[in-house]
């Protein structure tokens, strides 16, 4: 454990909260909850500390093989290597920085935390014993449970879980086709190459791009405070047809710029829209409501039904299919009017334009036996088993379960499949179930947070007794200095 | 810790070793690789030297000769096939087929491999 990290953290909320003429324990109060669970998110550190010696350790000897060393792999392979007598877990993992904390990248993009924050090596969380194979796993053979890299390596293995993590298809975009596919840590140059230095566009969804966003926001913040005879500078936000990490996202990038707006005094100079694929702010009917009132309140407009397709960087045009239904003819069988779907491409300017990128399954991943039509790894959503091999399981971004993709799903994912997979060595029934708990803390501004807690049954489901739709300073402090010693030191260590 | 990793990296390398030559597959973010793509998706209709024809004794194709061409231009018309906006001698969807999931990155290195090595 790295106590010291975990107190430098607190020191400096200390420091953040004396400015509002509160200690520590005020604040723990106001959460209702007691000093460390809050801060640990309900574990402890004397319940981890205690928790290093596990009761019983299964004795079934296998060579487990993780393919993707992300936050998903390395906390299985962590959380494996407590529960097993004789670990024998091979990580494969080509990133150096694959456990980089993404979550912290709206953060450095409005320039509340910078690079060197949220960027961690691999080769620091590697649970002793597990061995690291630095390379990429390009075929998968679970017909013969074997997988081949890059580099010519066949690796054989009794289980495979599968966490490779997903891509973000910038390539999709006409007008950004040379930027390639892109992972959130690594070498993006080819992709900010692409979008140019200076254009405007930006996207907080890989690390590099979250500084660079940073430093278009304050450009264009600039611009606005500039801004003379009504002139609006245009913010765009956009939000794509697939399935995304982070859903929430989107949304909290647009909540930073405004709050850096209105702190530069820009405010009134600016206009702020958000253009999502979907009909809805969100999935869930009660957050839906909720934020369309943090909206209207922060006169944000939006227009439904918008995906974006293409860029002119050159003329700083944004352009978006737009899709609407009509009233179409009567239809005497049916004894009603037919409802007629259009779409039509608009094109609309922009002078700072964040773009949220499709999410796609690799490519190995997606047309390999194990993938399915639409890419991701088809397991039982609740015991995150394959559906077809049944020694192979997979979590994270990769597996196609709803809603799943967040690290906070991963928080529970994690412990579900590995306990599963060791029933399953052990030749006993999967007993233990994810409900698809998921959790999004959507910064509304600098300062407040609401933290939208959610699982498959569609509804809020709130960890503190406190109504999870209002906006609060508390649980900021806990997005900004209790989940990231949470994540890196508690999960990575296989224990929170 | 970190000596374990070391030896678990070690164990990597002479893993590899062992089993040798690198594979290359087109579309998994691998740095790209003109000669592999040629010898892995043109090959079978275009022929080693770019100027194949294929006589079964039932049909007989010829296909347009593609050695020497210019890299640039080359290139530009692989994207376009990538994204559909050229048929050619009816061959537009095959193409497409082949080109879809190689990135422009790869797209250049093969219109590259072509132009210098397929004389």
């Amino acid at each position: 454990m790295n106590y010291k990290y975990i107190n430098s953290m607190l020191s400096k909320m200390d420091e953040d909260l004396s400015t509002k003429g509160m200690t520590r324990r005020d604040a723990m109060k106001l959460a209702g909850l007691s000093g460390a669970s809050f801060m640990m998110g309900g574990s402890s550190l004397q319940a981890m500390e205690k928790d290093e010696k596990p009761i019983s350790k299964s004795g079934v000897d296998a060579k487990i093989v993780i393919v993707g060393g992300g936050l998903a792999g390395m906390s299985t392979a962590a959380r494996l290597t407590l529960n097993l007598k004789n670990p024998d877990i091979t990580v494969i993992e080509p990133n150096k920085e694959s456990v980089s904390y993404q979550p912290g990248q709206t953060l450095v993009a409005a320039g509340i935390w910078d690079a060197n924050d949220i960027s961690y090596k691999r080769d620091d969380f590697v649970p002793e014993g597990t061995k690291i194979i630095e390379d990429k796993v390009i075929d998968f053979d679970p017909m013969n449970n074997q997988v081949t890299t890059a580099k010519g390596q066949v690796i054989d293995y009794d289980y495979l879980i599968v966490a490779t993590g997903l891509q973000l298809d910038f390539e999709r975009i006409e007008g950004l086709e040379h930027a390639g596919r892109a992972y959130s840590t690594g070498d993006n140059s080819r992709l900010h190459k692409a979008i140019g230095e200076d254009s405007g566009i930006c996207s907080i969804y890989t690390a590099e791009g979250a500084t660079k966003t940073w430093e278009q926001m304050q450009k264009y913040i600039e611009k606005a405070k500039n801004a003379k005879n009504g002139e609006k500078v245009q913010f765009l936000f956009t939000h794509p047809g697939t399935p995304i990490k982070c859903g929430g996202a989107p949304k909290k990038i647009m909540y930073l710029t405004n709050a850096r707006l209105k702190e530069a005094g820009a405010r009134k100079n600016a206009e702020l829209t958000m253009y999502p694929n979907g009909g809805t702010m969100f999935g869930i009917p009660e957050y839906h409501d909720a934020i369309l009132e943090q909206f209207k309140r922060e006169d944000f407009k939006w227009h439904y039904r918008h995906n974006l397709v293409g860029v002119e960087i050159e003329n700083k045009i944004a352009i978006f299919d737009s899709q609407w239904q009509e009233k179409g003819p009567f239809d005497p069988v049916m004894k009603d009017f037919e409802v007629i779907s259009k779409h039509e491409k608009i094109r609309v300017p922009y002078d700072f334009l964040h773009i949220t990128p499709d999410a796609v399954a690799p490519r190995e991943v997606a047309e390999s036996d194990i993938g399915s039509a639409g890419g991701w790894v088809p397991v039982n959503k609740e015991t995150l088993q394959h559906i077809k091999f049944k020694n192979v399981f997979s979590l994270g971004d990769i597996a196609q379960v709803p809603m799943g993709k967040t690290g906070g799903s991963v928080r529970k994912q994690y412990k579900v499949l590995v306990e599963n997979l060791i029933s399953h060595m052990e030749g006993k029934p999967l007993t233990s179930k994810y409900d698809g708990y998921t959790v999004c803390p959507l910064i509304t501004d600098i300062g407040t947070v609401m933290l939208a807690e959610f699982d498959w049954s569609v509804r809020p489901t709130p960890s503190f007794p406190l109504d999870p739709l209002v906006e609060r300073w508390v649980f900021w402090l806990m997005k900004v200095y209790a989940l990231k010693p949470m994540t890196m030191y508690g999960m990575l260590s296989g224990k929170a | 810790m970190r000596k374990i990793i070391l030896c678990a990296l070690v164990a990597g390398t002479t893993l590899m070793a062992a089993d040798g030559a690198a594979v290359y597959k087109p579309g998994v973010l691998l740095p790209a690789n003109g000669e592999a793509i040629y010898k892995l998706s043109c090959v079978q209709c275009h022929g080693a030297d770019g100027k194949q024809t294929t006589d079964t004794g039932l049909s007989r194709i010829v296909y347009k000769p593609i050695n020497g061409l210019d890299a640039a231009s080359l290139a530009k018309e692989l994207k376009d096939y990538r994204y559909g906006s050229v048929n050619k001698y009816g061959y537009g969807p095959l193409m497409k087929s082949t080109l879809v999931d190689l990135s422009y990155e790869e797209i250049d290195a093969l219109a590259e491999y072509i132009s210098t090595n397929i004389k």
